[in-house]
């Protein structure tokens, strides 16, 4: 039997990788959670609806209109952002090793720490509480609302896309 | 039974299970990137085009033009998410594949530790 003397040397070499790789099945993101994904879907349809509403401007005399709606979806962005915030990060080694690797090639990752959904939800809330004081304040041209539209849009791929991007297989 | 490991068909697999999932993931950030970059230049032209008109007042020029930057602060954020949890599939396709020959040459199954 040929494999036996093969065997025979090669695993004493497969058992230091299995105890050199002991933290061998890597995490470095969070985990993927349905209820955030379909969480922005609904806040997504919330916002370009009142975009649409308010897409040819608005007079600060007809604000008290469009209060609520502002809080609404102000208050399902903080408490989107909080659920996407508040899953444990993995942290890893391998993470780790990642990084030495491309720093000793010259680049170098700042990890924050930082969940990408979790920051551009945060954006657009901020971008939504910036909206909704003008709007009490003065009005909003329909110039401002395509801008504030723009800029929500860029975040909100940005959610999206990290957000369905965390659903790998076996999840 | 314990068999040997074949080295250079252990490499071919690693690196095909490695490709196919760098493959898959790289068109994706691809496709974001390239969404992102040309939305931003868009937000940019509208965000000067309204300052210049008059039609974005002084109330949120301000708030635009930081905007921009935090824009773009924030997609080269995602793009290091996303990067990562390409890293860890790419990583966890390979060690997928290493674990399947150990465990078919050893007669061990090794549980995958996380």
């Amino acid at each position: 039997m040929r494999s036996a003397p093969r065997l025979f040397v090669y695993f004493p070499l497969l058992l230091i990788l299995c105890v050199g790789l002991s933290a061998c099945v890597a995490r470095l993101a969070p985990n993927y959670d349905k209820a955030i994904a379909d969480g922005l879907v609904t806040a997504s349809q919330q916002i370009m609806t009142h975009f649409a509403s308010t897409s040819s401007g608005t007079a600060a005399s007809s604000f008290a209109q469009r209060d609520a709606t502002y809080s609404s979806i102000i208050g399902n962005l903080d408490a989107l952002a909080l659920q996407a915030k508040s899953r444990p990060t993995p942290k890893s080694s391998v993470g780790d090793k990642v990084n030495e690797y491309l720093a000793k090639r010259g680049i170098t990752i700042t990890d924050t720490g930082e969940v990408p959904s979790a920051a551009a939800l945060e954006q657009i809330s901020i971008t939504l509480t910036k909206m909704r004081d003008v709007d009490k304040k003065q009005g909003v041209t329909a110039f401002e609302v395509a801008a504030f539209k723009g800029q929500v849009v860029i975040y909100l791929d940005q959610a999206l896309t990290y957000e369905n991007f965390l659903e790998r297989e076996g999840n | 039974m314990a068999t040997a490991i074949d080295i250079s068909s252990l490499m071919e697999q690693m690196k095909s299970a490695a490709s196919d999932v760098a493959k898959k993931d790289i068109s994706v950030l691809k496709g974001f990137s390239d969404r992102q970059i040309k939305a931003i230049a868009q937000q940019a032209a509208l965000v000067a085009a309204g300052i210049a008109s008059g039609q974005i007042t002084t109330e949120t020029q301000e708030f635009f033009l930081d905007s921009l930057k935090t824009m773009a602060q924030s997609f080269a954020n995602t793009l290091q998410g996303l990067a990562k949890v390409t890293i860890e599939k790419v990583w966890n396709a390979m060690v997928g594949v290493l674990w399947g020959a150990i465990g078919t040459a050893t007669g061990i199954d090794i549980p995958a530790i996380a």
